[in-house]
């Protein structure tokens, strides 16, 4: 149809018709580019002058993803945690720089030479529903995440707590190694030392629930904790509406009214929503509106990034040929320019040479993995039997490797630049671009994928989450390999295993730098970049720093609009600038 | 035995809906097929990519896609309407699901990512997509016809050439690029309607519906308008047209209804059509203007691979083109002698 209609236009050009025909084109070009050319200046904050917090106001959050479930048992997706962080208190939090602090526990004690804690809740604290919080509460709110008829994606986390087997056989509904101890004491007995345990006791999953949520799963869960704010509404596929929890068990917090959750909101919504003031956090951008944010004076100082918790590489199937052979492994990560990789979005990937990304607990600049070095890549290849002559092109790999990986997304676009550096050692790849599901059934089955783009983001801060899960042989399975890579090195487990149940920080992260040192050399993956998000704000959310664990902290976050810029924000036919554009420069 | 013609077009017709329901088996059958053969597991994509195999193996046995797929496709054909205790039992394990007429049960499964029942879900899309359609709809076919009217009226002149070069344009332009467009215009500078979303009370449901529907109404439009303009252009032409005008008729009688009332029939199979397709959902403008219709929920189920609300939405597509397209042959049928 389009060929057709440039033909035709073509051959009438000068005619009024044709000429309309151009001009309608125009316009609506013009228009659809018209919108991301400028930015809006920022509204201002009414009392800029100002430190008090002050209470009121709704924050309005948006995401282009949807959740499923409200139920902190049964989180599947990456918005949800969002949410329930809000609503649901845990024994322990972090704090702003990312230490380990408790929240509804006052405090905790190792005990048993780390085989047991002991946690000690602090008294008065009061679920959404009126209940007061006890060490029952915190028992069966366990008992009911942990139980194996519940769909929990991350019961495996807790595997470490003594009567977990027997649960999971069944039919007892209690967790033996919870221990109700007064009525606000609680013991967790571990079957063995497990320095992971901290950490996921700060996981969402099992938060405690008030009493009315029962001591079983059920569908039809309504989301009651001891959170910061309480849970009002769920428009499903709109949004979420959660207000302020008057009876917070830190006083005074926190200082919104409420705050909803928009959902399914695409970029360019979210961007239009946030110049008129409909939206107050911007966190999700097109790649250019994001370059403008972040290079305009008048956006600057309103915009941070979060920690980097995500990252990349390319996995190498060790089964498959020719990654069975280690020094094609070690040719593949020397030839990798992670700092070309980095310029795929300059503005949100960080070139990485190993495993853990800049923003997790454990990761070592000092550290020195994976180096992009063209001619010891090339070294490797002689070495693994592939010589590669890039005066005439002639040697390397002789056949060509299936490379997976999914589109519509960042891969789809390193996939080509991985392509172009592996030809230079003499690797041809051909790209095969599949849907998001396909490629994480493919390249997580055993001898299917020989290479593949890799990822994995924070499940919690530490640095065994980057390492156990996707690197232990203890990972490897025929389907749905987490070890996609199938990498097997007894050495290696052995290092994580003792790291795994070593308490002492400074013994464990020898035991961690040795195991990086061997992974980085067998090279299973080629580690290429981590991912940050750029978190903008309106200069009227005050007290709002992006977090090092979570991606939306907002106890202590408040709004300070002034009265005309509060109008904008429901008016259907309010004007489209607040304020002008005098009034902050 | 055949009786004469009121038989023979009582055959036709139940042969017809045999056809139909054939249609149906046969669409949802291949969705079933195609989805089993695509290579996704929906347990890890219910658990999460970094999900630990042991936890995606219990939400597998969960969600039932454990089962060899001829056992699911046996399970979900002899859930879909089965009998089943009365509606006050409804709780009764096994047919939590279900929606009762009395002992009668229709059960379409439960979602693998929002752990309800499917019928829930489409009940709750359907009605509003359903009304973008209808919406959507009324703009086609109003100004379609009414422009395309006036282009067979006035053919040869500078708003015959107009209004067709516009129509060109709108059935060349993306559904998405007018939908971006139309936002922009009209709720991001001149604040007539929201943006995007469905708001809460009814008069927000319907101020959230103009866009979308406009966006998908400029697409049908400019179809309606070229169809319009070639029929009653090619009513104009014809003896009648000039044997009313002979006898005095006026040119807005001769145009509206003589002319429009015999150019109606193509119109009126496609109206049909259109809105069996608008009820099966629009994706790209559902998810534009995050419209909770049935559009942007298979699509949603088709990324997490939840196959009980994909066979759902197909259902429900299938269903209603097959009954759109069985009554617009009936009206097609009253309103034409000829077809009888």
């Amino acid at each position: 149809m389009h060929s057709r209609i440039l033909a035709k236009s073509g051959s009438t050009l000068g005619r009024p018709a044709a000429w309309l025909t151009h001009f309608y084109a125009c316009c609506i070009v013009l228009l659809a580019s018209g919108c991301s050319q400028k930015l809006t200046p920022p509204i201002p904050a009414a009392h800029p002058e100002e430190e008090t917090p002050r209470r009121g106001g709704i924050l309005e959050l948006a995401s282009s993803g949807d959740i499923r479930s409200l139920d902190p048992a049964t989180i599947g997706d990456g918005i949800a945690p969002q949410i329930i962080h809000q609503i649901f208190a845990g024994l322990l939090d972090y704090d702003d720089k990312g230490t380990l602090r408790g929240d509804l526990a006052e405090k905790w004690e190792v005990l048993d030479e780390g085989l047991r804690y002991r946690f000690t809740l602090k008294q008065g604290v009061r679920f959404h529903d009126g209940g007061e919080l006890t060490a029952n509460d915190v028992k069966r709110s366990m008992e009911r995440a942990l139980s194996p008829k519940t769909p929990n994606p991350s019961r495996s986390f807790y595997a470490m707590i003594a009567g977990m087997a027997e649960l999971e056989k069944g039919p007892t509904a209690n967790l033996e190694g919870v221990q109700v101890v007064g009525t606000h004491v609680l013991d967790i007995r571990l079957t063995s030392k497990d320095a992971t345990f901290l950490p996921v006791m700060a996981l969402e999953s099992i938060r405690p629930v008030c009493k009315s949520a029962g001591a079983n799963y059920r569908a039809d869960f309504v989301p009651c904790g001891t959170g910061p704010f309480r849970f009002v509404a769920w428009e499903r596929g709109q949004r979420v509406v959660l207000r302020r929890n008057e009876a917070y068990f830190h006083p005074g917090q926190p200082y919104l009214d409420g705050v909803h959750f928009n959902f399914a909101t695409s970029y360019v919504a979210q961007r239009l929503k946030f110049e008129e003031g409909k939206q107050d956090l911007l966190r999700e951008f097109l790649q250019p509106d994001l370059l403008r944010f972040q290079h305009d004076p008048a956006w600057i100082p309103f915009g941070e990034f979060e920690a980097a918790k995500q990252m990349a590489g390319e996995g190498m199937n060790v089964e498959m040929a020719p990654f069975d052979n280690i020094e094609v492994r070690r040719a593949v990560a020397s030839a990798i320019n992670r700092e070309q990789y980095a310029l795929v979005k300059p503005s949100v990937m960080r070139a990485l040479d190993g495993p853990i990304p800049h923003g997790v607990s454990g990761y070592d600049p000092a550290l020195q993995c994976q180096k992009y070095d063209l001619a010891a890549a090339r070294d490797h290849m002689r070495k693994a039997g592939f010589a590669y002559d890039e005066q005439t092109g002639k040697g390397g790999y002789p056949k060509t490797i299936a490379y997976y990986t999914y589109a519509q997304a960042l891969p789809e676009f390193t996939a080509q630049l991985l392509q172009q550096q592996l030809a230079q050692i003499g690797i041809r790849i051909e790209l095969r671009m599949t849907s998001y599901a396909a490629w994480l059934a493919l390249s997580h089955r055993r001898n299917t994928a020989p290479l593949s783009y890799q990822g994995w983001s924070m499940d919690y801060s530490d640095p065994n989450d980057f390492l156990e899960p996707i690197f232990h042989s203890n990972a490897i399975n025929d389907e749905d390999s987490n070890n996609s890579s199938f990498y097997r090195n007894p050495q290696f487990d052995g290092l994580i295993d003792a790291a795994h149940g070593e308490l002492n920080p400074a013994a464990r992260k020898g035991l961690y730098d040795r195991a990086l040192r061997l992974l980085c050399d067998d090279a299973p993956w080629a580690f290429t970049y981590s991912v940050r998000f750029y978190n903008l704000r309106q200069p009227y959310v005050r007290g709002y720093h992006s977090h090092p664990m979570w991606t939306y902290e907002l106890t202590r976050t408040w709004l300070d609009r002034s009265s005309s810029n509060e109008s904008s924000r429901s008016a259907l036919f309010a004007p489209a600038r607040v304020l002008p554009r005098e009034s902050f420069r | 035995m055949n009786n004469g013609p009121r038989d023979v077009a009582k055959t036709a017709f139940l042969s017809r809906i045999l056809r139909g329901i054939l249609t149906v088996w046969a669409v949802v059958t291949l969705t079933f097929v195609t989805f089993n053969v695509l290579p996704s597991d929906p347990a890890r994509l219910v658990a999460g990519p970094q999900a630990r195999p042991e936890d995606v193996a219990r939400i597998r046995v969960e969600i039932g896609a454990n089962l060899p797929p001829v056992a699911r496709y046996a399970r979900f054909l002899g859930r879909l309407i089965h009998l089943g205790p009365k509606a006050d039992a409804s709780e009764r394990e096994g047919h939590r699901d279900c929606t009762m007429l009395g002992r009668l049960h229709l059960d379409l499964g439960r979602s693998y990512t929002q752990r309800r029942a499917v019928l829930t879900v489409l009940a709750e899309r359907l009605p509003r997509t359903a009304m973008l359609a209808a919406m959507a709809l009324l703009f086609q076919v109003l100004f379609g016809v009414l422009s395309g009217v006036f282009a067979a009226r006035y053919a040869g002149s500078l708003l015959e050439r107009v209004i067709v070069r516009g129509s060109l344009l709108g059935v060349s332009v993306p559904t998405f690029l007018i939908g971006l467009g139309l936002q922009y215009v009209f709720a991001h500078r001149l604040h007539w309607f929201p943006l995007d979303g469905f708001g809460q009370t009814a008069s927000e449901h319907v101020l959230s519906t103009v866009l979308p529907a406009l966006t998908l109404g400029i697409y049908g439009f400019a179809y309606y308008t070229r169809l319009t303009r070639d029929e009653v252009g090619r009513e104009l032409l014809a003896d009648y047209i000039r044997t009313a005008r002979a006898k005095g008729a006026s040119e807005a009688r001769v145009l509206w209804v003589h002319a429009l009332r015999n150019a109606v029939l193509p119109l009126v199979t496609l109206v049909g059509l259109d809105l069996a397709a608008l009820l099966g959902g629009a994706v790209v403008t559902e998810t534009l203007f995050r419209f909770p219709g049935l559009g942007l929920l298979s699509s949603t189920a088709l990324f997490d691979r939840d196959a009980p609300i994909l066979l759902g939405t197909v259902l429900v597509a299938s269903l209603t083109v097959t009954i759109a397209t069985l009554a617009t042959d009936l009206l097609v049928r009253v309103a034409d002698p000829r077809t009888k």
